[in-house]
């Protein structure tokens, strides 16, 4: 099977950069899965999950993004973060102590802050596409 | 004519500023790589943020709201000007020669009947206009210590000038900051920021164009563009922002390096003095001792 390349970038640094076999990415209107042979497709993102599979299907990473945009070719998929960590490295109880402290805040900054760290929240929480 | 005593204080002196100098020097050239890095970790992003925007600009009609950074609000009155320098001095020319050039940029612009206003980033720049014209800050950014807060500090810039752009306050934004061209030289630059100046792209655009004729977008090109203008911006703020601290490192490391050597030489000819002097003292004393002994 063939193999995709995948380049997920974040402002500070390239974070990853391998041939895979499957990435899922949180497009702004739902999750893309991208295979190899992808048609063209620009997408921006919203906050959510950004998986990346080998060519036999285990997982290798999951990262959380705060949104962005990716650009895909039948070759290539390249993701433009704004914000990347690992979801391993994502602590519940700290995010949990986040979206506390901005629910009582008021702006609309705060509010997008929020939404961030609620998705954050779920991307701990929910194991779909575990496997695929 | 100095006693002995003091020539040797004199040295003695000479020598720790060049040891504080050569010290210096060296944590410069330390810091310039890691800054040389970030600058570089950085570029795959821009550059291909910019990429995507030259593939998109096209299909912007001149419209309400957030494109506005594209196209512009169709006046050309107000300005604002970024000049972007250190925090902290002894770094040659560098902060200087962007002063500088802002001042000069600035009363151009006057002459041609803008309004001007500033919004210095780093101490060197805003001590400077708060002292020549302290009426146009409109904000200043200092203590950003990008290298390590990273992202953030640009994010927080760019913010605030958006707001300031989609309240009305300016029409243009141009950042005036040192281009990183290598460890000894620094090119003092010239950026349209807003709108955004997609002239000096336009013949990887037109080559794009053709490329990405059959690109599907997601959810739709506006709502794309309405994403990327606004990111655009911050990240080009965060680029220029690593590179002008590359420079600084790299302007300080040159700065350092002369006056190391000029301690040196100096300390040379000290060096000689001392011993001109000491040679000069045992050879009247000898001469008194002989014409003492002759006169016997």
């Amino acid at each position: 099977m063939a193999t995709i390349s995948f380049d997920l970038v974040s402002p500070e640094n390239l974070v990853f950069n391998d041939e895979v076999g499957t990435i899922i990415v949180p497009g702004k209107d739902g999750d893309l899965g991208i295979l190899p042979g992808h048609s063209k497709v620009m997408s921006s993102l919203r906050p959510g999950r950004i998986m990346v599979y080998s060519e036999d299907k285990n997982l290798i990473k999951s990262f959380f993004v705060s949104g962005g945009f990716a650009e895909i070719n039948p070759e290539k998929c390249i993701v433009l973060a704004e914000s990347v960590v690992e979801v391993n490295s994502l602590e519940k109880t700290s995010i949990e102590k986040e979206i506390q402290e901005l629910e009582n805040k008021e702006g609309k900054e705060s509010e997008e802050q929020l939404s961030v760290a609620k998705a954050k929240l779920e991307a701990i929480n929910v194991n779909y596409y575990d496997k695929i | 004519m100095p006693s002995l005593k003091d020539i040797k204080t004199q040295i003695n002196s000479v020598g720790s500023t060049k040891k504080i100098t050569s010290a210096m020097k060296m944590v410069a050239a330390s810091k310039l790589r890691r800054s040389q890095e970030k600058a570089e970790a950085a570029r795959p992003y821009s550059s291909r943020l910019e990429e995507m925007l030259s593939s998109l600009a096209s299909s912007a009609a001149s419209g309400e709201g957030i494109i506005k950074l594209l196209t512009g609000t169709g006046n050309d009155q107000n300005y604002v000007v970024v000049p972007v320098s250190a925090d902290r001095g002894l770094c040659g020319g560098f902060n200087s020669s962007i002063n500088r050039e802002t001042f000069k940029l600035v009363k151009s612009l006057e002459g041609n009947g803008k309004k001007v206003q500033l919004m210095p980033i780093g101490k060197k720049s805003r001590d400077f206009f708060n002292r020549v014209m302290k009426d146009q800050i409109i904000e200043s950014f200092v203590d950003l210590n990008v290298s390590s807060t990273g992202y953030e500090s640009a994010l927080n810039i760019s913010n605030k000038l958006q707001e300031l752009y989609f309240d009305g306050k300016f029409d243009k934004c141009i950042l005036v900051f040192n281009k990183f061209k290598s460890a000894i030289s620094q090119e003092v630059t010239q950026q349209q920021l807003i709108p955004l100046d997609v002239s000096n792209s336009e013949k990887e655009e037109e080559k794009e164009n053709s490329s990405n004729a059959i690109y599907d977008y997601e959810p739709d090109e506006e709502t794309i563009l309405k994403d990327l203008l606004p990111k655009n911006v911050s990240i080009q703020i965060f680029k220029v922002l690593l590179e002008s601290d590359a420079g600084e490192q790299g302007a300080r490391m040159a700065a350092m390096d002369n006056a190391t050597r000029n301690a040196g030489e100096m300390i040379d000819s000290l060096t000689l003095k001392y011993n001109r002097t000491r040679q000069a003292f045992i050879t009247k004393e000898l001469i008194e001792i002989i014409s003492g002994a002759e006169s016997i």
